[in-house]
Order: C-alpha cells, then sequence, then structure tokens
C-alpha cells in the first residue's frame, strides 16, 4: 500500500480508529498494529508477507539465545544465523540476477558461451530497509549494545511497524521497541503535527517530485540520444529534487504517521543539499542509513583507529557497499564509489588545505558540494552507462550540438524549483521546520498547509512508487 | 504555536479552494465522469477467466469501442460483452493473451484499424506497447490497486475535476496536464495543440461519444486538430507482411480450438479516410488479411448503409451513429449465421 492512495486513507482512518477506540487494551492495540502492518505489506503481495515472518522469527529466537548464551563460538553461530537467513533473502531477491548476470560475462569471456536462464523473480518492497532493521537488532544483540525484546509481539511490532516497514527510516531496536512497552498516546498537539507533516511529505512526494519534476527527469534520462548541455543539466537537477522530494516525502510521512499514534521516529533528512562538504551530506543524507552503515560496516572494518590508509580503505568498501545496496547494478557501485572518493578527497583537503569556513565561503562550498552530487546522481539515475557517459559530456560541454528535448518551460521550471530547493536548505540547514512553524502567525501557517493540500488534490497523483521501494 | 487553530484555519481554507476549483471547472462546462483506464480494462479481463457460452469478446482499438453499443449489442445478441479495446493500440498483443492465457472458445470480434494494426509487429512498437503494458498490469494488478481504484469511482462520478485516466487524452484537468499546457518559445519544436476529452465510458467500458462532439463544432474541431497534427509528422512505414502472420498464426490457433473469429472494420471519414485510403487501401491490407485468416468479416465500405455515417472527429462515430451501425451489423451477421451463441427462445 502507498502513502499517496486512497486505499491507505481509508486504513489509516481505520487504524486511528481502533487505535484510539477503548475497545482495546495496550496489548491488544499492539496486536491490532501488527496485524494492520502484515495488511499493509500483504495488500501488495500476500506471499511475500512470509519472509516478513521468517526473518521476524529467526531474528527473535537469534535474540533469545544471544541473551543467554554466553559460549563465544555458539554466540557467533547464532549470529551467523542471522545474517546468512537476512543476507540469504537480499541476495536471491535482489542480487541474484546481477551476480549471475556478471557470472556469465566472466564465464562467456573464455569462450564458454554460458547462458543462464532469467527466473524473473518479483523484488519484495522495502527487503533492503527491514532486513537491515532485523540485523542491527540481533548485531546489537551479539555486541550486548541492547537489552532483548520483551516480547514477542514487541519484536514483530518492530519488525514491521507500518509506517517505516517498506522505506524506513531505519530504526534500531533500542530506540523503537522500548516505545513500545508502555501504552502510546499521542497529544493533541502530536496528533495535529504529525497530520501536517503526513501533509507535508505527501506534498514533496505527489506534487513536487511526481508532479514537478517526473516527467523532466524521464524526458531527459529515456531519450536515448546525447544531449545538449541545458538538458543534460536541467534533466539531473530535476532527478536530484525528484529524489530528495520522493524520499523525504517518504520519510516525513512515515514519521508524521507514527506521531500520530504516540510513536517517535528519527529523522532521516536534514536539509542535505545545505551540506559542506560530504561528511556533512551523509550527516543529513539517508541519516539513519548513513550511521547504519557507519555502525556496522565502517567500524567493523577499522573505522580510523588502524590508521590512514585503512580508514581510507574502510571509507571506500563502506561507500560501494553503500552504493550496492541500492540497487543490484555497477551504476550503483560507481555512484558509491565516486562517494567514497569525494569523501577521501575531503579528508586530504582538511588536512593539507585547511580553511575556515564563513558564511560567504560556505556557501560557495554548499553550491559546489551541491553540483558534485548531482554529478554522482547520473549513475545514480542512468541504466546504464552509456546513458550515464552521454550525459557527463553534455554537462561538461563536450557536446555543444546535442539534441534539446527540453521546452524553455521545463528549464524555467526546474531552475526555479531547485534553485528555491537550495537556498531553502542553505538557510534552513541549522534549523527545523518544526521551529520555523513555532515563529509562523497559525494564519500564515493554516494558509500553508491549505495551499499543500490543496496542490495534493488538484495534482491528482495516480499512486506513482516510491523510487525508495525498489531499493 | 496554536495548532488547533493551525488545523482549524487549514481545514477551512482547503475545502473552500478545492470547492471553488469543482466549481470552476463545472463552469467552463466540465462534468463528472469516469476514465477509461487500465483497471476498467483489467476489471474486464478478470472477467474473461469465467466465461461462458454467452460471452462475446471485443478486441481491436477505439474505433470498436466507440461504435460497437454494447447495450444494443447484449439486448439484440442475447449474449455478455467483454470489453477488451485499446485506445491507440493494435489488438494483437491483446488477442495473444486471449490465445495463450486462457481457453476462451467463443465469439471473438477484433476491430482492424489499419494504421494501428499494421504499424509494426514490433513488441517495442508504441501501439503494441500500449496494449501489451494493459495485458501486463492485469497480471500484476494488486489488492492496493484494485482497492484504489474502487475508491476512486465514486469520486470520478461525483467530482468533475477528479481524472483517473492512463493516457495524455483523459485526463485534462489534473496540475500535471495543465502546467503541460504552459507553452514558451519553440525550443522542443512545435508544440501540439490540447487534446480535449471526448469520452463518455461506463464501468463496463461501454464508451459513447458525448453529444457536446455533436453540437459543439468547435470542440469537435480541437480533436481534429490534434488529428492532423499527429497525422502530419513522419511516420514509418507499415510492416503489413509481419502483423498479417503474427495475427494469422494466433486466429489459426484460436480456430483450431473452437473460437469463433470474426473481423470488423468500422468506419472513418475526413483525413482519415483520406490517409487509410491511400496508405492502406483495402486490397492490400484488409483483403489480403482476411484471405489469410478465413475468419468471417465485415468491412462498412461494403455496405450502403454505412457509407454516410457521422464521424465527428473523422475517426469514431457519434453515439446515434454508432447505435445504427451496432443494429444494423448485428442484422448481417445474423443473417450470415456469423454469430454462434445467439439467445434462443
Amino acid at each position: 500500500m502507498l502513502f499517496n492512495s486512497l486505499s491507505f486513507v481509508v486504513f489509516l482512518v481505520i487504524v486511528l480508529a481502533l487505535y484510539y477506540s477503548k475497545l482495546f487494551s495496550w496489548t491488544g492495540k499492539k496486536r491490532m498494529l501488527l496485524f494492520a502492518s502484515y495488511v499493509f505489506y500483504g495488500l501488495w503481495n500476500p506471499p511475500l508477507v512470509i519472509l516478513l515472518w521468517i526473518s521476524t522469527a529467526v531474528d527473535w529466537v537469534t535474540g533469545k539465545k544471544l541473551a543467554t548464551e554466553e559460549n563465544k563460538r555458539k554466540r557467533l553461530y547464532w549470529l551467523l544465523l542471522s545474517m546468512v537467513v537476512n543476507l540469504g533473502f537480499l541476495t536471491f531477491f535482489k542480487y541474484r540476477d546481477f551476480l549471475l548476470d556478471n557470472f556469465t560475462t566472466v564465464v562467456n569471456s573464455y569462450g564458454y558461451g554460458y547462458h543462464a536462464a532469467k527466473m524473473d523473480i518479483i523484488l519484495p518492497m522495502g527487503i533492503s530497509f527491514y532486513t537491515f532493521q532485523t540485523m542491527s537488532y540481533t548485531i546489537d544483540m551479539y555486541l550486548k549494545r541492547t537489552e532483548r525484546a520483551k516480547t514477542f509481539l514487541d519484536f514483530a511490532l518492530y519488525v514491521t511497524f507500518f509506517p517505516q516497514l517498506v522505506a524506513g527510516p531505519i530504526v534500531r531496536a533500542q530506540d523503537l521497541i522500548s516505545q513500545f512497552y508502555e501504552e502510546k498516546r499521542a497529544t493533541v498537539n502530536q496528533f495535529i503535527w504529525g497530520l501536517f507533516l503526513l501533509t507535508l511529505g505527501l506534498f514533496q512526494k505527489v506534487v513536487m517530485a511526481d508532479t514537478l519534476l517526473s516527467d523532466t527527469v524521464d524526458k531527459v534520462y529515456g531519450a536515448g540520444k546525447i544531449l545538449n548541455f541545458w538538458d543534460a543539466w536541467m534533466g539531473t537537477l530535476a532527478f536530484s529534487g525528484q529524489i530528495f522530494f520522493d524520499f523525504a516525502g517518504y520519510s516525513t510521512c512515515a514519521i508524521g504517521i507514527a506521531l500520530m499514534l504516540g510513536i517517535i521516529l528519527p529523522d532521516n533528512f536534514k536539509y542535505p543539499y545545505g551540506s559542506l562538504g560530504f561528511s556533512d551530506l551523509w550527516k543529513r543524507w539517508h541519516i539513519t542509513l548513513s550511521t547504519w552503515l557507519r555502525d556496522y560496516l565502517y567500524i567493523p572494518l577499522g573505522g580510523n583507529r588502524h590508521g590512514v590508509a585503512r580508514m581510507y580503505a574502510a571509507l571506500m568498501i563502506t561507500m560501494l557497499l553503500g552504493g550496492l545496496w541500492h540497487g543490484a547494478a555497477w551504476t550503483f557501485i560507481v555512484w558509491g564509489g565516486l562517494h567514497g572518493t569525494y569523501l577521501i578527497l575531503e579528508r586530504l583537503q582538511r588536512k593539507y588545505i585547511p580553511f575556515k569556513i564563513t558564511a560567504w565561503n560556505g556557501m560557495f562550498l554548499a553550491f559546489t558540494t551541491f553540483t558534485c552530487v548531482n554529478i554522482t546522481w547520473v549513475f545514480f539515475r542512468a541504466r546504464e552507462f552509456k546513458t550515464a557517459w552521454n550525459m557527463i559530456t553534455s554537462m561538461f560541454y563536450l557536446n555543444p550540438d546535442g539534441d534539446k528535448v527540453l521546452a524553455s518551460f521545463d528549464i524555467l521550471k526546474v531552475g526555479i524549483i531547485i534553485g528555491i530547493l537550495f537556498l531553502c536548505h542553505w538557510f534552513m540547514r541549522n534549523t527545523s521546520v518544526e521551529a520555523v512553524s513555532k515563529k509562523m502567525h497559525p494564519w500564515a501557517l493554516g494558509a500553508v498547509w491549505a495551499f499543500m493540500f490543496f496542490l495534493i488534490v488538484i495534482a491528482q497523483g495516480s499512486g506513482e512508487q516510491f523510487i525508495y521501494f525498489q531499493f | 504555536m496554536n495548532l488547533k487553530q493551525t488545523l482549524i484555519i487549514a481545514f477551512t481554507l482547503g475545502v473552500i479552494s478545492i470547492s471553488a476549483w469543482e466549481f470552476y471547472w463545472r463552469s467552463q462546462g466540465l462534468q463528472p465522469n469516469i476514465d477509461d483506464n487500465k483497471n476498467l480494462w483489467a476489471n474486464q479481463r478478470a472477467k474473461l477467466e469465467n466465461y461462458d457460452d454467452k460471452t462475446v469478446v471485443f478486441i481491436g482499438s477505439s474505433r470498436i469501442l466507440y461504435d460497437i453499443q454494447l447495450d444494443i449489442w447484449e439486448k439484440e445478441t442475447g449474449t455478455n460483452a467483454i470489453e477488451l479495446a485499446t485506445q491507440g493500440a493494435s489488438p494483437i498483443p491483446v488477442f495473444r493473451d486471449i490465445v495463450e492465457n486462457t481457453t476462451f472458445n467463443g465469439t471473438l470480434l477484433v476491430g482492424v484499424t489499419p494504421p494501428l494494426f499494421f504499424a509494426s509487429a514490433n513488441p517495442e512498437a508504441p501501439f503494441n506497447k500500449r496494449s501489451q503494458s494493459l495485458v501486463d498490469y492485469d497480471k500484476k494488478r494488486t489488492y492496493a490497486q484494485i482497492l484504489n481504484h474502487k475508491l476512486s469511482v465514486p469520486l470520478q462520478q461525483n467530482l468533475a475535476f477528479i481524472r483517473d485516466g492512463d493516457e495524455s487524452w483523459d485526463s485534462d484537468v489534473d496540475l500535471k496536464t495543465l502546467l503541460k499546457q504552459i507553452h514558451i518559445g519553440t525550443r522542443e519544436g512545435p508544440a501540439y495543440p490540447p487534446f480535449n476529452n471526448f469520452e463518455d465510458i461506463s464501468l463496463d467500458r461501454h464508451m459513447k461519444m458525448p453529444e457536446r462532439m455533436v453540437t459543439d463544432t468547435a470542440y469537435a474541431n480541437t480533436v481534429k486538430k490534434v488529428w492532423t497534427s499527429l497525422l502530419s509528422g513522419d511516420m514509418p512505414p507499415p510492416d503489413k507482411e509481419s502483423t498479417t502472420n503474427a495475427f494469422v498464426e494466433l486466429a489459426e490457433k484460436f480456430k483450431k480450438r473452437g473460437g469463433n473469429l470474426i473481423l470488423v472494420r468500422c468506419p472513418s471519414s475526413g483525413l482519415f479516410k483520406e490517409i487509410e485510403s491511400k496508405a492502406f487501401s483495402k486490397e492490400q491490407f484488409w483483403d489480403e488479411l482476411v484471405t489469410k485468416t478465413k475468419a468471417k468479416a465485415y468491412n462498412y465500405q461494403d455496405y450502403s448503409q454505412f457509407k454516410d455515417l457521422f464521424c465527428p472527429e473523422w475517426s469514431h462515430l457519434a453515439a446515434k451513429d454508432a447505435q445504427f451501425f451496432t443494429k444494423e451489423l448485428i442484422k448481417i451477421m445474423k443473417a450470415d449465421g456469423a454469430l454462434t451463441n445467439l439467445k434462443t427462445n
């Protein structure tokens, strides 16, 4: 089920009505939320709920054993069981074709003429998110960083909680399970603010990403031609806006819906396009994934504890795997590799050419960071290297006679939207929507809210899927 | 921050602005209507899983969709119609789906619109992709999508500004389409004229040409303008041999299992008739297809009663003419014994 669909509106109204009715005890309410979460997922593809059940059951048993087992070897085996099951699902459903294609290419380069049969297996929605979430629980249990979930119901709800099930935020066990132990009820202000965030998230997704930017992106990246400088840049800038609004929109909806239930989810985006460099970017973009990668990959790989060379290697491996997490294709790996390279170059710059950041050079630095991010987005969006290369050469003005596929209005529209987006991120980088809203007169905030609602309704999104669902 | 006051203000302003939007579009002559979309098609396709000996299936493009009036067809023949024609598309992908993925062996009427039918056998060609996308959607449709469609129907039936179409010609008042109508300069070449909606379809895909297309000539002319601009571009040459062979192969399989195949060529006029006569001559395209298929076939050009039918925008019959066309066609077919599952008294 998608947040931007009529069925979700009905679903949410029913869930909220049951949640705030006096029909259930707190345990009953949690059972209802768990059942609703399975319905939320199952309405897309019922059999794939079984994967959720297996993941939940395996990690529940693993957590239980790790809570009591003291034998180091046995503890490791339990951890490996959880990793094999979760990563096994991920490999089978997400990376199998990619691995098979590469295997076939390598084998055939030696003249074997091997042909692998495609299995055409569906990618379970949100599998990358919920497997990472449950793995964080077992890893933390193994490292004795978190307490075991008190009941199976609490744990199952942690794995399956519908607001963040299919596209995050990826929440740590200690941050979410503990919220399920005592009855939660949103205050009136929390409930209304949650509703505001849900509207804001839907506005970002339905109006900004789907209505104003997606067509430009599709036109440019689907052109199949070598494009003009302006078209290549505008298509890429439009994608930078589309992916931000799409994913931040989902996270905002998730946070808002959870808040309406009295549950607090962590922020996932903090104005990333106002970042001063790439370390800053990864503290602001998909925060719950970047902290996951930091805690469960970068630090175990050695982090910055074993010298500079090892640190750079750990950084690069983390970013390459981060790229692969997003999609089973070499273009995503290159995207991760570019981010790894930027991060290494930034650390070298800090060491050898340090400078103080002021308001003026800060804005220039943010603009440079944003420009470099756009170069990486080309590899993220292009389905193949040929398209990516054509786009990059056009963006560096190497194809001055390239085709023009965008209308002047498209260029103007994208220019204005992305310009406002960048300035908004720059000026908001040290504050929040909530803080700004608190300073606004109720009439002004109400008018903004009504305007967003009006645009969502007249945009009439046809239920476009969120981009991050495919990851 | 007084959130209660904020919510009341937002709710009030939201309701006022949406009501104003609805009244504005009604004042522009727009009325609530159902849009033809992939869900309506998939609902019809689902019926084919439980066909009986009274089932008649229609495939083809928009002409058979507009020109065969299902209420008259069902009344006159006592059969149950399943409408699987797809607008702006070739029927071959749908025919393949019926032949390969169902056991249906009743009466199948195929509308042949030459520029679409003979365009290309390549699955990536737009006219094939469009109908194939419906077949694919039906196979992958989720319960959530079914539910969304059911919930959207009352909104479509009651609010003029609500549109749920998949194609540019369905959805003329959503924000994206409105923005597309803004043109500055000619950077990407000349702009296409707006494609105004001329659908009046029921939930079981019974399509009628709206009366406005007959009474408002200026409105009908806007559609003619679109056809003119589309037809004035470079078109790839038709691929008669591949399309005919692909169809004949499916027709043989269908007839072999007892299916009753009927080909129908619906009327056109003006620019369409001119182009179809020159580039898709009856002798070279239609007659050859009929000969190779060995199916019962009805071409409007062969019957004097069909020569003066009115197509307000050159390609589809006005509602009254479509009713006449349907009744007369049934009479002709009955006389021929072409319909195998007629009602028995």
